[in-house]
């Protein structure tokens, strides 16, 4: 809907410029007018290019799509895409045409068209040369100018306007090195990169490694830039200054700048900068005035967004926003899984005996959380919506379930909320810390110099398992139980009952396991969930860089099934919630389910542009989120296999993901040192949470779902409050820390934590790999210990 | 991966990769007519290529949850690019470069770097060297942080100075089946006694040099306690109870204290001298508790020692013995209704103490008024629990006998008055009034004879002391 009023103030056909910016872009324009040229004939085409040299009208239109579209600068934009058409065959790196004696040596050995070899030759050596000098003056004055005019707008603007300057930067970089003008793009870069590097540092440092038009063709970034809309969210008003100022050169300029503005050079760059807002941007206007709008709703709404949010096959509208796919794919079924009647009911006696047995008074309380009170808003599946489980259900599923009801009971309640309005030093606030933040236990992993890729904890906290990147698993007992698998020398025929299978289990043993099998660093391990947290886990999963997914007897200590499907790394795996299915995600843009009984995958789960990172299941299985190297996180169905919705909003990789206990939030950490809290619903962010320095490695909710716990490469573990309401402190005298600080002035560099980071806990020298809450709201937190020697 | 290119994106911009670079690589090869043109633009391809690779590493880097790039990541990326990985690097021991001596003849070749590459000499190998395995991998477990307040120990960071109001909790009550050592050694099991010691180093490091020199004239001014310097000692008092930003001092003031009463009342406690000395610590110690900007809870089971020593100690001094009993009971009953609520298990704990100082046999008569005194502060319930309920007071009478009346015997009565007031026109009971009758039983029977002589006087008094209600 957007982009069509600049287009018309500019062009004075909209039609063709709507035309002139095909879905293969970049290469598309020499090649349009090398076909052209090629259909006409060599003296058609030279004498339709010289009199557009010479009138500069843009009335020939048809005959080339550029002039078309910018009348303003027809003559020297024509040469200018013609050179760089003719210097495309010998890929030079530097300015070579400023010689055109040069150029047309090259091309008379290369053999190209001699109407090109005529036209250069028409234009003469010094206008050749004074074309190319000047020409990359247009992007860079054009630059400068938006660049003013953004920081002199009025503060209420200047948000708004500050996103517009970034796909500008970038296209006139690409057009830049496009053409060749290596020097010029590098310049440009050296001058403009630093204001725009605080928000898009990484984009920007690929960005300069581009330095070849061949580069460019090739690069998946720059294509997306090409190919994309860039989408930009305006007010109404603002966006009619932008129009203004484009195409008069006023509203809102600085002071001092209004002298470029009626000056040739002004205007050119004004043009060169339309050209972009015509061809690559699309403009997201909202009625909401500017002021209305969060500081983070950017993040939401501006970016490449047209292929990160998946169009439903079939309607033929193209949906532009992750608000209008996600409100458009419906409701979901976030509650609580249901159990099985029977299941049910064997559970409840079981319970029942146990209290009589413990003459326990309390334990008659039990029953109550076997059937957790709906929470409001959410609709709970059915049995059907879940993937099929096999009908009977096992001791173990008993024993799982009456555990669980039994850590309801014994739960450490954490109340984050407890802390709210209370003075820091208070001596309630002491109370309150203790009623609103966990106990935490460290896990320190040393000697491993190479560091630990992945470790996790079983459910029932028995197992503690490492994957290396020297490609094995080490599995560590917690409880100082000896670990013994079976010997490999017996006959399975005389295995007849328990006591048999007792006598073929190894002697001694150590209460530590090295589990070998993989040809890659260990990625991602799971443990079964299915015994809960009543029993130790029966197997473990390992994903690796081998493209392999395998699974581990935890009775036999053995490899069982190795799964291959993936063609690439596989970055994580995890269980469902309820065994039997599990999903990884790979570098090859994909993840997929799989059955333990089958090797090969059930599902595949395509759609995001670049490594699925992460990948989590919702707590009733019916869901699977994703996160991306490509910013965003997916939720999937897990049955269907569709995307169910998209969250966008990271200013960087997603590399974990935590889903809340009671189904309704996820939360997302990116590289972006951000944690985003998301309703999972609606779609729609929260909140972002921020004070982390290094990486976040891994994320965890309290069974309450009140608490998120994260830890990251910066050596600390932080605890967050997600009920509140977060934001980033006004006065520097608020609860930073979740301490009132003295000493407020002395920590000027940490005004990035929210408020609602509780506290923050810092380690010696380890990074936090696996943060894991058990079900009693214990939390543990496990990383290795890097000796000071290491750089 | 965000770091290095945060700060990469104003350094380099002319090319890493220079194309001279090329061309010496050219000539190795035999092409000598390489033109600027094309070593330039190789030069350009060659940097995009290598930053491909590394971009590739970063993110094998960020998967191994590592913040430093290694060889084995360059293997990884080279892998699934499908290029041939370059053997022979591994991260254990990372290539160290050398730089080059510069040519005199060649001044614009610049630095050059190459990788080192050591001749080992297999016989004195075999012959000197002992190959040690490495250590295994191994992991020990300590506490983060116990409900929200992060434990000084050896394997936490030490606290920065702002944060120094994150004392040492109480941490050992909590048990839990995970495994505790303490130590970053991986042989776990070092004695708790080697593990206090490196704590109290810790926090001493932390103390700045004015908080050290507070502490000693601090001290000084409060011992010993010369009376001519009184108003010194005021001065001192005053600072304690309102100066905030002592928090980093309180475990030190708080042993202090406790050291101070043992030492006084270790030496019998009889002297004024050691009187006096009490005075002053119980003073110190209701300073601390009165002032407010400090976070006194995780000490409060250090100061209750002192205190409880001093209430409940059978020899003070005579002259200062009311005096201190009081003084104790009533810090106590201030600290009793400033931190019960936060600290649930502390009435209770002290409940304890006092009735065992009360009731069991052998016990002198000055702790046995103390534990009265204690109760009276810890409040009516306790009263009636210990003395009505518990028989203390029978306890108290019987061993009085028919004395004259002393400070035990009128603590006793105090503390029948705080239960219940005497009424104004004491109506005395009747053994023979039906009504009373049960009363007066009740009263031998749970009072002893001895205190049940002393109320039969008064009807009211009496039935509130049994908490019997009016009525009957």
């Amino acid at each position: 809907m957007s982009g069509t009023p600049v287009a018309s103030t500019q062009s004075p056909d909209p039609a063709s410029a709507a035309t002139q910016e095909p879905p293969q872009n970049g290469l598309g324009i020499d090649q349009l007018v090398l076909q052209y040229l090629r259909s006409r004939g060599h003296t058609a085409a030279e004498k339709a290019l010289q009199e557009s040299v010479e009138s500069g009208s843009p009335d020939d239109k048809g005959k080339s799509s550029e002039s078309t579209a910018s009348p303003a600068i027809s003559s020297e934009e024509l040469i200018r895409k013609l050179a760089v058409f003719a210097q495309k065959p010998s890929r030079p790196g530097e300015n070579i045409l400023k010689e055109t004696a040069n150029v047309l040596q090259e091309l008379a050995a290369m053999g190209n068209p001699s109407s090109i070899q005529n036209l250069i030759a028409s234009i003469g050596t010094l206008g050749a040369e004074d074309i190319l000098s000047l020409d990359p003056t247009d992007k860079t004055e054009g630059f400068r100018e938006l660049e003013a005019w953004v920081d002199g707008s009025l503060d209420m603007y200047r948000p708004e306007f500050r996103p517009i300057l970034f796909p500008i930067f970038v296209h006139f970089y690409l057009d830049l090195i496009q053409f060749g003008f290596k020097e010029a793009a590098l310049k440009f870069y050296t001058v403009f990169s630093p204001s725009l590097s605080a928000s898009h540092s990484s984009t920007l440092h690929h960005l300069s490694t581009l330095l070849l038009p061949a580069h460019v063709q090739n690069d998946e970034l720059a294509q997306r830039f090409r190919n994309e809309k860039y989408a930009v969210r305006m007010s109404r008003s603002g966006f009619g200054l932008l129009v203004g100022w484009l195409t008069e050169g006023v509203g809102g300029e600085a002071l001092g700048a209004g002298e470029g503005f009626s000056g040739e050079k002004g205007k050119r760059g004004r043009a060169a900068v339309m050209r972009v807002v015509n061809n690559h941007l699309r403009f997201d206007v909202t009625p909401s005035s500017s002021t209305a709008v969060s500081p983070y709703a950017w993040e939401e709404s501006t970016g490449l967004l047209s292929s990160i949010i998946p169009q439903t096959s079939g309607s033929s509208t193209i949906v532009t926003s992750a608000l209008t796919f996600n409100s458009s794919k419906g409701e979901l079924k976030l509650g609580q899984p249901p159990l099985p009647e029977e299941l049910r009911t064997e559970t409840e006696r079981v319970l029942r005996e146990q209290a009589m047995v413990d003459r326990d008074p309390a334990a008659h309380y039990d029953l109550q959380f076997l059937r957790p009170p709906a929470v409001a808003g959410v609709t709970a599946p059915s049995i059907s919506d879940l993937p099929p489980h096999p009908p009977a259900f096992k001791t173990i599923d008993v024993n799982r379930e009456v555990e669980k009801i039994r850590d309801a009971r014994k739960r450490i309640r954490l109340e984050p909320s407890a802390l709210h309005g209370l003075d820091a030093n208070s001596p309630q606030a002491a109370a309150a810390r203790s009623r609103a933040l966990p106990s935490i236990c460290c896990y320190t992993v040393h000697d491993a110099p190479e560091g630990v890729p992945s470790c996790t904890f079983s459910p029932d906290t028995s197992l503690m398992a490492a994957g290396f990147s020297e490609s094995y698993i080490r599995l560590w007992s917690l409880k100082g139980e000896k670990l013994r698998g079976m010997r490999s020398d017996f006959q399975s025929n005389a295995v007849r009952d328990a006591t048999s299978l007792k006598k073929i289990r190894e002697r001694g043993g150590t209460t530590t396991r090295k589990l070998i099998g993989h040809s890659g660093p260990v990625y991602s391990l799971s443990f079964d969930p299915l015994s809960g947290s009543a029993a130790p886990p029966k197997y473990l999963l390992s994903a690796s860089a081998d493209a392999t997914t395998r699974l581990w007897s935890l009775d036999t200590m053995t490899n069982v099934v190795a799964y291959r499907g993936h063609q690439n790394p596989v970055w994580d795996v995890q269980w469902s919630p309820m065994g039997i299915y599990f999903a990884t995600a790979s570098r090859d843009r994909t993840a997929r389910l799989w059955s333990t009984d089958r090797t090969s995958a059930l599902r595949i789960y395509a759609g995001h542009l670049s490594d699925v990172d992460c990948v989590r299941f919702h707590p009733n299985s019916l869901y699977l989120a994703t996160g991306s190297s490509d910013w965003t996180a997916r939720l999937w169905d897990v049955q269907r296999g569709s995307c169910v919705r998209v969250f966008v909003g990271h200013q960087g990789i997603v590399s974990t993901l935590a889903f809340s206990p009671d189904g309704r939030y996820l939360a997302s950490a990116g590289e972006d040192l951000a944690i985003n809290i998301w309703d999972i619903g609606s779609g729609r962010r929260i909140k972002k949470m921020t004070g982390h320095t290094a990486s976040i490695y891994s994320l965890a909710f309290s069974a309450e779902s009140t608490m998120l716990v994260s830890g990251g490469a910066d050596w600390t573990v932080r605890c967050w409050d997600v009920k509140g309401a977060g934001g980033l402190p006004a006065k520097r005298d608020g609860m930073v820390n979740g301490f009132g600080s003295e000493s407020a002035n002395a920590k000027d560099e940490e005004s990035s934590e929210t408020t609602d980071l509780m506290a923050t806990f810092p380690t010696k020298r380890t990074p936090i790999i696996d943060v894991h809450f058990t079900p009693r709201n214990l939390c543990l937190v496990v990383g290795p210990h890097l000796s000071p020697e290491q750089r | 991966m965000s770091k290095p290119k945060a700060r990469g994106t104003s350094t380099q911009l002319t090319g890493i990769y220079r194309a001279d670079s090329i061309r010496d690589v050219a000539e190795s090869l035999g092409i000598t007519n390489l033109t600027d043109s094309v070593a330039s633009a190789l030069a350009s391809d060659v940097e995009y290529r290598i930053h491909q690779v590394v971009e590739e590493a970063a993110r094998f880097m960020r998967h191994a949850r590592r913040t430093t790039l290694t060889t084995s990541d360059i293997d990884q990326a080279l892998r699934v690019l499908n290029i041939e990985p370059l053997y022979g690097h591994s991260a254990h021991n990372p290539p160290t470069f050398r730089r080059a001596l510069p040519f005199p003849q060649l001044p614009q070749a610049g630095a050059v770097y190459f990788v080192e590459d050591e001749e080992i000499d297999f016989d004195r190998m075999l012959r000197e060297e002992k190959i040690t395995l490495p250590k295994p991998v191994s992991w020990t477990a300590h506490w983060l942080a116990v409900e929200g307040v992060q434990p000084l120990i050896p394997e936490n960071p030490p606290a920065i100075p702002k944060e120094t109001d994150m004392e040492p909790p109480v941490a050992g009550a909590k048990s839990t089946d995970l495994p505790r050592t303490s130590s970053l050694l991986p042989t776990p099991g070092v004695t708790s006694q080697t593990s206090k010691k490196q704590q109290q180093q810790l926090v001493k490091q932390v103390l700045s040099r004015e908080l050290q020199l507070y502490y000693t004239r601090l001290t000084s001014s409060l011992l010993p306690p010369i009376p001519s310097e009184q108003a010194k000692r005021t001065a001192a008092l005053a600072s304690l109870r309102h100066d905030a930003g002592l928090q980093a001092l309180l475990p030190y003031l708080i042993r202090w204290v406790g050291e101070g009463v043992v030492g006084a009342l270790k030496e019998g406690a009889q002297s004024d001298q050691d009187g006096r000395v009490l005075e002053v610590l119980l003073d110190a110690t209701g300073a601390l508790l009165d002032n407010n900007t400090l976070f006194i809870e995780p000490y409060l089971h250090q100061v209750l020692p002192p205190i409880l020593s001093t209430l409940l100690h059978s020899t003070l001094p005579p002259s200062h013995s009311t005096h201190l009993r009081t003084m104790s009971s009533q810090i106590l009953s201030h600290m009793l209704t400033q931190h019960s609520t936060t600290y649930p298990s502390l009435s209770p704990r002290i409940m304890k103490t006092l009735l065992l100082a009360l009731i069991s046999p052998g016990k002198s008569k000055g702790t046995r008024e103390g534990a009265i005194r204690g109760l009276i502060a810890v409040g009516k319930e306790a009263i009636r629990k210990g003395l009505v309920e518990g028989g203390g007071a029978k306890v108290v009478g019987s061993e009085c006998g028919y004395e004259q009346p002393g400070s035990l015997v009128n603590s006793v009565m105090d503390a029948f008055r705080v239960l219940q007031q005497p009424s104004d026109m004491p109506v005395s009971l009747d053994p023979d009034n039906d009504a009373d009758e049960p009363v007066v039983t009740q009263l031998h029977e749970v009072l002893g004879d001895f205190f049940a002589e002393r109320l039969v006087g008064d009807g009211v008094w009496a039935r509130g002391v049994l908490g019997i209600s009016m009525e009957t």
